[in-house]
Order: C-alpha cells, then structure tokens, then sequence
C-alpha cells in the first residue's frame, strides 16, 4: 500500500494538484458560514444538569447577563453627588435605555430607580432617586443621603465616598454586549466633565474576547507561518522548494476549518487555535521529506527515484509520529466538554490530512519541479555558510551532550528524578482556576475597569442562591381540612348536618372539575368557585362556605411559603454567613427589601430594620413595594407564587477559586443549620457555572490524558515489538508532562483551560521524539553490535534532526506571545516550553536510561526487524553515512 | 361576605378621556372638538352617577404566564363632576392582604391625597409619590389609569373619526413627567367610551395598551366589566373584572374619612 500510494503521488502529480485545490477550494469556502461562539456555558453539554438548572432559574427570576458601567469622579469633593456629574450620569441612564439590546425595564441606574423616604410623622414617600438632575449641591447630596439609607443601593448602585455610581445593564442577548459596549462608550464620548467610565461584566468580557478572538485568528496564524517560512528559508535555501510545505500546511488548515465550519461546528475559543496548532504540525513531515530529498539528490540523478525513495524510508517514522500526535489530541474528542471535544477532533483530523498531503502532494510536487530548479537546491555537500555555521553548532554541542549522559547516566537519571520530585511538589502547589475577564491582559481595558469598579463596589461578578420549597402532596391536607372543618359538630341539628354535607359535596365537586395543576393557582380557582356559591347561598349554607373560604384561605397563605418570616429569617442567617466572605462584597434578597419596608413603613428608624412578625405583614408590605414604578423587581428574589427565592451574591471577583470558596462557606452553613423541611438550597449564575465546567475539564482532561498515554504506550509496543522500548518511549514525555505542571504549579500561573488542554497535546507531540531517538538508535544497534556505540553515533545525524524539529515547533509557536490574549500568551509559551524540554530530556535521559539497562535491553536481531521497512538494506546503508 | 363595590366602573380604563355615558347629547352634525371628546370621555369614565361602587378582580399574569390575583371592592364619590373625588379600597384577596385598605382624594389640580392602612402592621400612613406612573398594587395598570389623569396635563388632538370612533391623540405637555410620548384613545362614538388605549414610548414604539373587553349597562351608564392593560414591550398582562357595579347609593362624604381606614364601614362593603 504505502508503495502504491509512492507510485501514485509520483506518476500523476497535476491530476493530484487538481484534486487538493478542489478540496482545498470545496471544503475551504465553507470558513465563509463561520460562528464565533465565546459562551462559557458552552463548555457544558446543553444538558448538563446545573447548566439547566442555571438557565432556569435565569428565566424564573428573569436574571439577565449585565454589564456593569462605573462613572467615577474623585476630582470633585462630592464625588459624583455633584449637579454636573448626576446630569451626565442622568443623560448618559437614557441614552444606555435607548440601546438596542437593553431591556429597558430592568435597567439599575440612579435615573431608574425609585426611593423610598419616611416624610414626616406618618407619612411615607415614594419617588424616582433622580428624576431629574439637581440643581443645587445641596439637592444632589441629598440624593446621596437618600439613597444610601437604601440597602439595595447601597455599595451597588452607590458607595459610601459618593465618587461612583453603577449602572447595570441588562441585556437581552449576552452575544450583544461587545456591540452594547462600544455603544455605551460611544454615548460617553459625548460627555464632557471629570468623570472617568469604565465597562466591565463578564459578558462583555467574553463577547470582547471572541472578537479580538477572531482578529487574533487572522493574525497569529498568519504570523505562525511568517516564522516557519523564515525558518524553512534558513535551512533550505529554496523558494520553490519551501514553497510546498507552506502550501501543505495552507491546504491542511483550509480543509480543516472548512471542514469544522461546513459542519456547523461554532468557532470556539479552542477552535481558534486550531490554524496555529496545525501550521507548524503540519510542516514537520515536509522537513524532514524535504531534508533527506536534498540530501539525497544531485544534479542528473532521477528525480523520481530519490523522492521514491526517501519517500519509502521516512513513510512508517512518519506514519507512526502522525498516529500518536493524532491519538494525543484525539483523546480530547473524548473529554466532557464540547468546544474540546471538536477542538481535539479537528486538529487529529488536520494532523491525518497533513500526513496524507504529505506523503501524496509533496512528492508530486517535488518530481514536478523542473531539473533546473532543482539543479540549483543546495545539496548535502555545499550547505551555505550560515546552515553549516547552525548546523556546525549543534554539531559541536550535540555529541557532548550525548557523551555526557552516557558517561554520567546516573547523575543524569539522578538529576531528573530530582527534578521530578520538585515537578511533583510543584504539581501538589498548582492552583484550579479560571475568569474569563482575567483571559485580558492586566493593561486591558476591561481588567482596568474589572479592578475600579471591584474596589469601589461590591462586586461586578454576579451568582445566585436559589432556595425552593417543595411539599409532598399540599393537596391532601387540603382537603383532610376542609373535611375536618365541615365535620358536624355534636350538637348540630339536623339542618345544619344537611348543610354542611351539600357544601362539602359541592366543594368537592369543585375539586374534582379543576384543571390547574399548580396548587396556588388551584386554590385560587377553588376560591372563586366558593366565593359565587357564597353569593348564591342562604345564611346556614353561607356560614359553611365561609369555613370553607377559611380553610383555602389559611392554605393559600402557608403555600406561598418565602413570603412567610421563618423562611426569611433563614435566608437572612444565609446572607449574614455570605457577609462574612471577604470574596462577597454584599447580597441581596427579599429579606433586604422587607427589611427596608418595613422601616420605611414605621418612622425609617434604624429600630424597624428587621423583619415583620407575620406572613401578612410581609404581603403587606410588599403590597405598597409593588405600588412603585418597579414592582418587577421584586420578581428577581422571588417567584409570584413565592414558592422560590433567590439571593443575588455580587462577588468582588470571578475567579473560580473564590467562587468555589463561597459555594464552600454556604455548603458549611446550609450543612449546620439544615434548611427547613422541603427547602432545597442551589446555585445559578455565570461565575458558578464557570466553576461547574473547570471541575468537569479537570475530571475530563485527566481521564484523557490517562486514556491517550494508555493508547500512545500500546501503539509504541506495538512499533517497537517490545514492551521495555514501549515503556522507554514513554519516559520523555511523562517528565516533560510533570515538568511543565510543576512549572506552573511553582509560577503560581493558575491551571485554566489553555493549560488543561495542554496535557493531553503534549503526549502526543512530544512521544515523536522518542520514536525518532528509539527507531534510530535501534537501527544503529542493529548496525554498530552494541548500545554503547549505536548511542555515540545517535549524536550526530539524528540527533540533529531532532534538534531541528523541536526548534521548528517551538518556534513556529512563538507568535502566540505577540497575542494581547492572555490564553494565546500561555499556549505559545508552553508549547514552545514543551518542545524545548521534551527535546533535551529525550537527548539526554534516554541515552542515560539506555546505558544503565543495556544488558537488559532485548537484543535485537535482524529477522526480528523483518517487518520493520526501516531496516531495509537502504535505512542501512543510510544509517552508515550518518554515523559518517 | 364579599365585599362589593363600585367604583365608576368604568374607572377601570383609566383612560384619560371619558365620556358621559350616554351619548344623547352628542350633537349628530359637526364632529365635537378634542377637547369636548375628552372631556366626555373623562366623565362617561370616571364619573358616572354621583358615586358608585364594583367589586373588582384583577387577573395579573406575567410575561412567563404566571398568575396572581388580586379583589378589592372600590367605593367612590363625586365631589363634582369631572371634578375632585373621594376613593375608598378595600382589598379581600389574596387572604394576607385582606382588610388593607387605601383611601385616595383625588384632585383634578395638584397631588392627590392618599393614605393606606396594613392590617397586620397596624399601620395608617399616608402616602406622598412623586407622580402617578407607578403600579397600582403590582398591575399593569398604573395609578393614574385607575384614579384617571387629569385631562389638563395633555394637549389633545383628533386624529380621525371612524364610523364607531373619535381617534384622539394626547400629547404630554410636561413631556419629562411621564414615560409616554403620546397617547392614542378610541372613543365610541355613541357612549364616549374609551375602548382603547395605546401608549407610544419616547422612541416612537407601541408599548403599552389598555383595551374595554365588556361593556355593560349599568343603571343607564355604558360601563366597562372587564378591561385588559398589556405590556406589549415586555411582555404581561392584566385583566380586570367588574362585579356588582351600582351607581347613585347615595354614600355620604364622611365615609371617605381616614377612621375608614382602620374600619371600613361595614354598610358600603356588605354583600353586593
């Protein structure tokens, strides 16, 4: 097979041109349908159960994704509390109301909210906080005093200092919010005065990144294959030549994308990358096809000869490293979260069509580069002077190197074992954690505003507790009540029993004929049957019915169970531990909003800040909040059938790490003081969520990372018919695995989902080394009769080439540093970490391990290798001149 | 045990114009003027008889379809027709708000006077508010579309004149005071009835609609039974129902006394 497919990239090369364009035109036009999805939630399967239960509640308490606009003025004394900056403050309300994309209604601004002030003995107010801008300083600082005196506003809306106020934004589609921002930024333009702006939240901080995402997506890619040209150029020389490799990886990213888009794949913030992994994958097999052909060729030899057969040496090394970088990033396909998966399944997919246009469209294009052309490629023999001067110095280095891990091996393994054990305390150090507004560089505008706003509020990060309560079957005592109140009394008449006998038969009549299904709206349905039958009836029957009337009532009022002072004074004991959290910088409830009422209510002393004795008078209470210009909002803490509640937590900042510290405090809290019968306790909100799904990566991503190694180690005993050279081959890339881990874990750089991803894509780039130092070693084995001079002999040609490769890699990787992108930032930096390390530990620690077991190492025959193309007579015959 | 009562009931539709009732004295010919049509669509609204009183139930029901309630019986006097007027509410369900009660004298030229009473807090407060857009009690209809805005606070305008209708549209004189640009009425040509009512926000879109589902007569006044407010920018609804409406029981001024507050007297509130 593999001599066919030689045959036939190199007989037919315009017919194959012919079909990769098609592909490439076919399959590549599809990136023109692309999606660009920057949604955390979607590294949830739609599904998954707190993603669901998220979005419920979200829906429930209509809580919409939020950008938070600070303006703050601490040049004025009265910060912001002066009339020019509530004027503009004023404006600027109505023109972010106007914004498309804004749900009007639920917009938090100074200008939108009303106030509640006790006016006098026995009087209360109710008005807009601003409705207006003042006109003295003394009418906005009055404005200050009124709305500090509010708990709701208070450290939300405003602070204590009055140099900042906040606006939230509620937006109808979170995929707005960049657009929305720009907006916003464009109304504050228009504002003169002291006052600085800043927009943060972490749906603008998402929907930003997707959009400097996607320019990043035609920058970097395009720089990553600016620098494997340069590259390319340094050690070839060619134009033409090098040219077939940029069009390969060209091709295989077209394709590849194409064929993600064409699909209907959204352009995650994984898929992104995608283009940056394969252009310097993708290249690797060209260089080394590349290399040997022009050190194989010379003017007047047959050009499809040589390329047949460099081709037939470098197929199987080739084929093989392809495999296991395929099963590396193919074990992603496996990992619980969705962007990963089609991220891991496309660049395994990019990887086999760079190896199939490897192996089918550069050959093709070599035999069809004319004689003269390649008359003129640099041959083995006249390097220019720059290569050879590179060349001359891992030359130089590279056999010392080698000479000392075989001379030294047990300080070598000593020394890595150290290594290791340092890796593994690192490993123990490394932090989980992950913020989506922290993917911006500090300098970023968002992380600027992120850190203002943050100091002066109580927290642009938003999560929700949602308590619900649940009866078994209210239904039933229901009804045994209103059969227990019916029941005759002893000394009923006779005419009284008849009575009450035809009301409880009409009643369950009533019963029996209801739809509804939600039991508040049931009985609210059986009341207005009872009520026109009471109308209808005579004075011993209306009595009757009125008991009736009482017992529906009675069961009304206890079902809308969060409106009731026990359940309040449990979420109030929730808030009061939230308080505690130096991560919480306030929480909002019911239990506020009563609160204040019911002070409000009395004489706004701070005496009556507590809540109300009894269920009615909360109702009551909430009766005149609702009597506002706002009565929606108190929907946003609990449903009309008040059979839900939800507390708004504004967290000082959102990484996953002090969500999770919250979620803890609260498992404590909800653990010793067990809620009421019925009552369950959950979470909602992006910054919850985004701890939901870094717990499934770090699951998923282990499990991968375990399931690639098992494939990759099978695949290698499998190559090496040898379970010892299996387990070799694997030992680079675990050290380098633990080394990087280590790394970060003593960086202190947080493990987030740039680095999680990063694992599995080790294992399966960096085994290609150690199947190149094993395969070759072997050979020289095989050649030389013994380790020890097969080792010394790997330190010249091959060891180069393994040099050479890890140096392309790394730095094809590098442009990602360019990136303003902070996850850019990190896997540039690793992958490049990664290639250098597991290049010298593969140069140094094999040698070494090989010499301290190489009594113990299966003695190769040559039947044994009978299958192995790579000891054809040929690879010998190569073998020889490389130790040459 | 319930407690009727009336109020015009046609309060319901707050609409700003009204209109006597009974279309006799429209003159045939000549199309009135705007203002004529407003002002008879403000009496045939909110003033018919010299007091009234309806049992009402109002059916909120929110953008997601859930539903509350709310029943009060509403007792009003005319101090003088399109004039100031005494309101007295008494709320029966649901059962925790039971016995609340509030107490409006409204005046056609400057603030209303309000008080409240809550029950289970034993409290009398009387209320100051800054205007009259807010809820009245969590509806979708406002303050001022149950106690009726003052026709003097817009300018009006007949659009059209439908077979059945005066098209009129109302615009703010105070355009900061409110969060409408301007309001469209359907007034029925033979009763003054507003039937519909559309609110257009400062941005030039629909966003608000008050509609007469049922009209009633009542003692000789053409009466909306049964009215809707919509939300139609965010969705949501409430539907308001009127039971017992009676007109001319003759109630006299004293019961429109704070002492009401804390006892409703039982006379004006009995069964309907």
């Amino acid at each position: 097979m593999r001599e066919r497919i030689i045959k036939l990239a190199t007989s037919y090369p315009r017919t194959i041109f012919v079909v990769v364009a098609l592909l490439v035109v076919g399959i590549g036009s599809q990136m023109a349908r692309v999606v660009v999805d920057t949604d955390p939630q979607n590294m949830l399967p739609a599904d998954q159960a707190e993603r669901l239960f998220h979005n419920q509640a979200k829906k429930t308490f209509q809580l919409h994704d939020m950008l938070v606009v600070g303006v703050v003025n601490d040049k004025d004394p009265d910060g912001v509390f002066n009339p020019h900056s509530l004027a503009r403050i004023h404006a600027l309300s109505r023109k972010i109301a106007a914004i498309d994309g804004v749900i009007e209604r639920d917009l938090l601004s100074p200008a939108t909210v009303d106030k509640t002030t006790p006016d006098g003995a026995g009087t209360v107010r109710f008005s807009w906080l601003l409705a207006e801008p003042p006109k003295t300083r003394a009418e906005a600082l009055r404005i200050k005093a009124d709305a500090l005196r509010l708990p709701m506003l208070n450290g939300s809306l405003v602070t204590e200092n009055g140099q900042a106020v906040a606006i939230y934004v509620p937006l109808s589609d979170k995929k707005q919010s960049h657009r929305i921002s720009q907006e916003i930024k464009a109304a504050v333009t228009g504002l003169s005065g002291a006052e600085q702006y800043f927009i943060t939240g972490l749906p603008v901080a998402e929907d930003t990144f997707g959009v400097e995402m996607f320019v990043q997506m035609a920058i970097s890619a395009p720089m990553a294959a600016l620098v494997i040209f340069i590259i390319m150029w340094w050690f070839f020389r060619s134009l033409p030549l090098i040219t077939a490799p940029m069009l390969l990886s060209m091709a295989t990213v077209l394709i590849t994308m194409g064929a993600l888009i064409g699909l209907g794949y959204t352009v995650h913030i994984m898929s992104s990358m995608i283009p940056i992994f394969l252009m310097p994958i993708a290249v690797v097999n060209s260089i080394h096809i590349l290399s040997e052909f022009s050190d194989n060729y010379a003017p007047g030899k047959d050009k499809r000869e040589v390329i047949r057969h460099v081709m037939g040496k470098l197929f199987t090394p080739m084929f093989y490293t392809s495999l296991t970088t395929i099963a590396g990033f193919g074990s992603l396909a496996f990992a619980p979260i969705p962007p990963v998966k089609v991220f891991g399944a496309f660049v395994a997919l990019g990887v086999l069509i760079s190896f199939l246009l490897s192996v089918i469209f550069i050959p093709a294009y070599i035999v069809s580069l004319s004689d003269k052309t390649l008359a003129r490629l640099p041959g083995s023999d006249e390097e220019p002077a720059e290569g050879e001067e590179a060349k001359g110095l891992l030359a130089r280095i590279l056999p010392k190197v080698g000479g000392f891990s075989v001379a030294h091996s047990r300080i070598v393994v000593m020394a890595l074992l150290v290594i290791s054990a340092i890796s593994a305390y690192g490993i123990s150090k490394i932090v989980i954690n992950d913020n989506p507004v922290l993917w911006f560089k500090e300098s970023h505008e968002i992380r600027i505003a992120d850190k203002v706003l943050n100091q002066h509020f109580a927290g642009t990060y938003p999560a929700y507790v949602v308590l619900e309560k649940t009866d078994k079957d209210p239904q039933q005592k229901l009804a045994a009540a209103v059969n227990k109140a019916l029941a005759p009394k002893a000394d009923a008449t006779a005419e009284q029993r008849k009575a009450s006998q035809a009301v409880l038969t009409a009643y369950k009549g009533f019963e029996a004929a209801s739809k509804e299904k939600d039991f508040g709206q049931r009985i609210n349905g059986l009341i207005d049957k009872v009520e026109d039958a009471t109308d209808n009836a005579d004075e011993t029957h209306e009595a009757f019915w009125a008991t009736v009337t009482d017992r529906l009532e009675k069961a009304q009022s206890a079902h809308k169970y969060f409106q009731s002072p026990a359940a309040l004074a449990y979420i109030d004991a929730l808030q009061q531990e939230l308080g505690r959290s130096k991560i919480v910088g306030k929480s909002n409830s019911l239990v506020d909003v009563v609160k204040t009422l019911n002070r409000d209510l009395h004489d706004g002393s701070a005496k009556y800040y507590m809540l109300p004795k009894s269920s009615a008078a909360v109702a009551q209470s909430l009766l005149t909040y609702q009597s506002s210009h706002r009565p929606h909002d108190l929907w946003h803490f609990a449903t009309p059938d008040m059979r839900q509640a939800s507390v708004w937590v504004q967290l000082k900042s959102g990484d996953n790490q002090n969500m999770r510290r919250v979620m803890d405090r609260v498992d404590a809290f909800v653990a010793q003081n067990p809620p009421p019968a019925g009552v369950s306790v959950k979470w909602a909100g992006m910054t919850y969520l985004n701890v939901i799904w870094q717990d499934a990566m770090v699951a998923g991503m282990f499990s991968s990372l375990l399931g690639s190694f098992g494939i990759v180690l099978l695949m290698m005993i499998f190559l090496f018919r040898s379970v010892i050279f299996g387990l070799l081959s694997m030992i680079p890339l675990s050290i380098t695995i633990a080394f990087i881990y280590g790394l970060i874990g003593l960086m202190g750089k947080d493990y987030d989902m740039p680095v999680a991803v990063l694992s599995a894509m080790t294992l399966g780039l960096s085994v290609d080394f150690a199947i190149h130092f094993l395969q070759r070693s072997r050979r020289l084995h095989l050649e030389l009769g013994s380790w020890q001079l097969a080792l010394a002999a790997m330190f010249h040609g091959p060891g180069r080439a393994i040099s050479r490769n890890a140096i392309v890699i790394a730095i094809g990787f590098l442009p990602l540093l360019a990136a303003p992108l902070v996850p850019y930032n990190t896997v540039g930096f690793f992958m490049a970490a990664i290639m250098g390390i597991s290049g010298v530990v593969t140069l140094m620690l094999l040698p070494a391990v090989m010499n301290l077991i190489r009594n113990k190492l299966p003695a190769l025959k040559a039947d044994s290798q009978d299958h192995n193309p790579n000891t054809s007579p040929t690879s010998r015959r190569l073998a020889e001149e490389e130790i040459a | 045990m319930n407690f009727p009562i009336t109020p015009t009931t046609t309060f319901a539709l707050a609409l700003t114009f009204a209109l006597p009732t009974f279309a006799l004295s429209t003159p045939a010919q000549a199309a009135p003027s705007a203002q004529e049509i407003i002002g008879k669509a403000n009496i045939a609204a909110y003033y018919q008889g010299n007091d009234g009183r309806a049992k009402v139930r109002m059916k909120i029901v929110d953008a997601q379809g859930r539903k509350r309630l709310r029943q009060f019986t509403i007792l009003r006097r005319d101090i003088k027709d399109g004039g100031d007027q005494s309101f007295l509410v008494l709320f029966s369900r649901p059962a925790d708000v039971k016995r609340t009660v509030f107490l409006v004298q409204k005046k056609v030229r400057g603030d209303d006077d309000r008080w409240m009473y809550l029950p289970a807090l034993d409290l009398v407060k009387r209320i100051a508010s800054s205007d009259k857009r807010t809820s009245f009690v969590g509806s979708h209809f406002f303050y001022e579309d149950i106690s009726g805005r003052s026709v003097h606070e817009d300018n009006h305008q007949l659009q059209k004149t439908t077979d059945t209708h005066y098209v009129i549209r109302s615009t703010p004189k105070k355009a900061g005071s409110v969060e409408f640009k301007y309001s469209t009425a359907w007034v029925d040509k033979k009763n003054y009835l507003p039937t519909k009512i559309e609110y257009v926000d400062k941005s030039g879109k629909l966003y608000r609609r008050i509609e007469a589902l049922r009209v009633k007569t009542v003692q000789g006044h053409a009466t909306v039974t049964k009215m809707k407010a919509s939300d139609l920018k965010n969705g949501g609804h409430t539907i308001t129902m009127m039971k017992g409406v009676k007109y001319d029981l003759s109630v006299p001024s004293t019961v429109f006394a704070e002492r009401s507050l804390r006892n409703p007297p039982r006379q004006w509130f009995k069964k309907l």
